[in-house]
């Protein structure tokens, strides 16, 4: 049985195999950027390990089993190491490649195993009753008015499932919808229609799993007649971005206008929709990486900081395209948790070190990430949303 | 594979997560950033001094080799494990110790990385000037191994030149101090010296202390464009001879050029055989007249347009280019080998044109860069190995560079080191009774050979 997995595995890895990893000279430039790296200090876990460890069975001198499979899933996937690369190695499209070939062959880890089965069965990752996805309206002052879009809605608001499920995250929807009724947005809600975006069964490697999910959720979008769909998670939003119009090769996702919460937030700050009272900190931005390098989004959520009265922004050592991923990407803080706790200490650090009051994210994987971690290490910093950061500081909001 | 006997008792002095043994981890070890590779029979990856010592007189006892590699970027093959054995990586001991600024010097464990070290000493106020392009990704014990260079070498010198004090353990496990914090010292052999650049061969570094200086108030950056090689040498020769005192002279020639522009997009000019980087630092009037004297003298030796950057940005921008070139290579072929000959500065404009002729002779695509002020250029023989009888046209193409290197009056490294590449060469460019000194100071420090045998001196 091993052996017929191992089989498949090496008849996948050929093609077009060769030009991806001749292109690594093996200069080292990405271990000084890997957060996983900078962390381990191991060679194995390193950009330039990966690309050694599939050559060296493109190559035919490795054989592929249980260990192999755990290297190539104890990454964050934040594309640090395409940035830096001066050969153009797209350790990414490696990546995706391999862990597709080890779930195929049945060699992905159980832990991601069964986050995919979740997925799948419960339609989100936290096997909760997907009805459950409106809990975090239930302490709002009124009923987001959202509900009753009568299909006739202008812009979609997909919440995902952090959001929607994890008591710790439900300021940021019960922010967003504040905002919006506040500067007028006619908006959807969709509830428990709505499904896992898919993503980390494409990180799993399994993207037909993940077209299922596209489907559905492309289904339940044009259900509320909008043309716009908005997320306040980065994951997602690089789902229905990039990742949807790739697995959706009918068309099914054609002209459906794909938003970020900070493209919209710029926007409404830019027309004089949203006006905010002064606060007075120092707040630095940490760009995740689903959002600024998978996507280019740098500057949207910069603009609504700086239109805030009496705020400073100051920057980390490391931003927009050199970012220095939390922690919290690529599903490792299911394979890994040990790492993943130890990985945003660096990032709190660089905080610290710009002498910010706050950390202002525009990602809820990011926020759990970084204030999981500062209550552990005992730094006072503060992590937020921008959404956050907006419905406090809002003309009449309750303050941050 | 070795005796399990012997992995259990590595296990129990570093710990059993701290020895690699599956093929994977052997895959990650088996190379640095040359073309070559071989894999180790495992890594042992210790925390401290007295773990290094204790794996050492294993190591000594069972004759094992022991090849010790920080980051692996090094650019002679001198960490890879061609004969076996075990990869000795020093990348868990990356503490920063100490920084006196009483006295301006820094101790730090040998696998700290290059630039964090750096950094520390810019943050308190201070310079620490060597800098490889690599210092991002190679850690300061591999530095003083291979005894690296960098840009900033043509004003304030060598990684050697910083290096006060070590901490070394020797091959049957002794731990050893040498140096110290007295600026003059001629008590005894300079045996701080000697290790400085042994490559892993003599002892294995665990602990070094640099000094580090006064920071330059300001650094001033010019761009001159050349239409023709040889004015450039010419103006690179008439830079030196000035008084700008320049801290960076760096050439591009014009394929590392068209290399670095299809990778940046920069809009640098595609139609000219060279472009030189220069800086100057100091105070903003030194800095300022030093950089004015630079360019002028460019202008009036051929150069097509001189550019001084105003503001700090624009000066990064400029270096940008050059810090590219090397990984951008790898954009035209697969396969590259980056020399660093080395020779007197005003052999630079004969060395580059012999250069050519090498190219033109063996059909091989040969990008110049590198320290031109210092006389260290760096020719890069792009190739694809696969394709055997390209490969062996490389090999000559080396050969004939060593040889005209050495003509000329130069050496075959300046900042790599040895390693195993250069092996061959190494009698030609030292004569058989330095190479047989050399051998003794070997057979001395490490009796039984096993610290990286094969490496920078032909076996016994």
């Amino acid at each position: 049985m091993t052996t017929n997995k191992i089989e498949t595995f090496t008849l996948n890895i050929g093609a077009l195999a060769e030009e991806l990893y001749l292109k690594c000279i093996r200069c080292g430039e990405c271990l000084s950027v890997c957060p996983v790296y900078r962390e381990t200090r191991i060679e194995t876990l390193s950009p330039r390990g990966k690309v050694a460890l599939y050559r060296a069975v493109g190559e035919d001198t490795l054989k592929v089993g249980d260990v192999y499979a755990g290297k190539f899933y104890t990454c964050l996937m934040c594309e640090a190491c395409r940035e830096v690369c001066p050969s153009g190695v797209e350790l990414d499209v490696i990546l995706n490649r391999v862990r597709a070939d080890l779930a195929h062959s049945g060699l992905m880890p159980d832990s991601l195993q069964r986050l995919s089965e979740t997925i799948v069965a419960a339609g989100n990752i936290s096997d909760e009753d997907n009805e459950q996805r409106l809990g975090w309206t239930g302490n709002m002052k009124s009923t987001p008015v959202g509900f009753d879009h009568g299909g006739q809605a202008e812009v979609a608001y997909f919440v995902g499932c952090v959001s929607s499920l994890f008591p710790a995250s439900y300021r940021i929807p019960q922010s967003l919808v504040e905002t919006f009724e506040k500067a007028g947005v006619n908006y959807a809600l969709i509830g428990g229609d709505e499904r896992c975006c898919g993503y980390p069964l494409f990180l799993n490697g399994e993207s037909e799993r993940a077209l299922e999910m596209a489907r559905h959720n492309v289904e339940a979008v044009r259900a509320t007649g909008a043309t716009k769909v908005v997320m306040a998670c980065p994951s997602c939003y690089h789902m229905w971005k990039h990742v949807y119009p790739e697995l959706l090769d009918d068309g099914s996702a054609d002209g459906l206008e794909i938003l970020h919460e900070t493209e919209m937030l710029a926007e409404l700050a830019r027309t004089g929709r949203l006006r905010f009272k002064p606060w007075p900190v120092t707040v630095t931005y940490h760009d995740s990486c689903d959002l600024g390098r998978k996507s280019g989004v740098y500057e949207a959520p910069r603009q609504v900081l700086r239109a805030i009265p009496e705020l400073e922004l100051v920057e980390m050592a490391d931003h927009h395209e050199n970012s220095l991923c939390c922690g919290g990407g690529g599903n490792l803080e299911t394979y890994d948790r040990e790492l993943v706790q130890a990985l945003p200490r660096r990032r709190l650090k660089q905080a610290q070190d710009a002498e910010a009051q706050h950390i202002i994210v525009s990602c809820q994987q990011c926020k759990r990430t970084l204030l999981g971690a500062a209550q552990r290490e005992k730094i006072r910093i503060r992590t937020l949303d921008l959404a956050e950061v907006v419905a406090g500081q809002l003309e009449g909001g309750d303050d941050v | 594979m070795f005796d399990p006997k012997i992995i259990d008792e590595l296990k129990s002095i570093v710990g059993e997560r701290h020895v690699l043994t599956s093929p994977e981890d052997l895959v990650a070890y088996s190379y640095d950033a040359t073309f070559t590779s071989a894999r180790p029979n495992l890594v042992v990856l210790p925390a401290n001094t007295a773990e290094v010592s204790e794996i050492l007189k294993m190591a000594n006892r069972e004759v094992i080799p022991v090849v010790t590699r920080g980051m692996g970027t090094g650019l002679s093959a001198g960490s890879i494990p061609f004969g076996g054995g075990m990869v000795l990586s020093l990348t868990r001991m990356d503490r920063l110790l100490d920084l006196d600024l009483d006295n301006m010097m820094a101790t730090a464990e040998a696998g700290i990385i290059t630039s964090e070290l750096a950094d520390a000493v810019a943050r308190a106020g201070y310079f620490y000037p060597p800098d490889p392009t690599s210092d991002h990704y190679s850690t300061l014990g591999g530095n003083v191994a291979c005894n690296a260079g960098g840009a900033h070498c043509l004003k304030y010198g060598i990684t050697g030149h910083y290096v006060m004090a070590l901490e070394v353990v020797l091959a049957d496990g002794r731990i050893m101090r040498v140096g110290g914090k007295a600026t003059k010292n001629v008590t005894g052999y300079d045996l701080v010296h000697l290790l400085v650049g042994s490559e892993g061969t003599l002892a294995v570094i665990t602990e070094v202390t640099v000094r580090f200086i006064a920071a330059p108030e300001t650094e001033r950056t010019a761009q001159a464009i050349f239409p023709k090689l040889t004015d450039a040498g010419r103006a690179i020769n008439g830079v030196l001879a000035s008084g700008a005192n320049p801290s960076l002279v760096e050439i591009m020639d014009e394929t590392a050029i068209k290399s670095v522009e299809e990778y940046l997009h920069i809009g640098l000019p595609l139609d000219v055989e060279a472009i030189l980087l220069m800086q100057t630092d100091g105070d903003a009037a030194d800095a300022a007249s030093g950089i004015e004297t630079a360019a002028e003298i460019c202008r009036q030796n051929g150069a097509s347009e001189v550019r001084v950057a105003d503001t700090p940005q624009e000066s990064t921008e400029m270096w940008r280019a050059r810090k590219a070139i090397s990984g951008s290579l790898g954009r035209i072929r697969p396969n590259k080998l980056g020399e660093d000959v080395t020779v007197p500065h005003s052999a630079v404009p004969e060395m580059i044109v012999r250069i050519k002729e090498i190219s033109t002779k063996w059909d091989l695509p040969i990008v110049i860069f590198g320290h031109a002020g210092d006389g260290n250029l760096h020719p890069n023989i792009l190739f694809d190995k696969r394709d055997e009888e390209e490969f062996k046209r490389v090999k000559g193409a080396v050969g004939d560079l060593f040889r005209a290197a050495v003509e000329v009056g130069g050496s075959l490294s300046g900042e790599h080191g040895v390693g195993v590449l250069k092996l061959p060469y190494l009698e030609m460019a030292l004569g058989p009774v330095a190479v047989e000194m050399q051998k003794r100071i070997k057979q001395a420090w490490d009796p039984n050979n096993i610290l990286n045998p094969g490496k920078m001196l032909p076996e016994p």
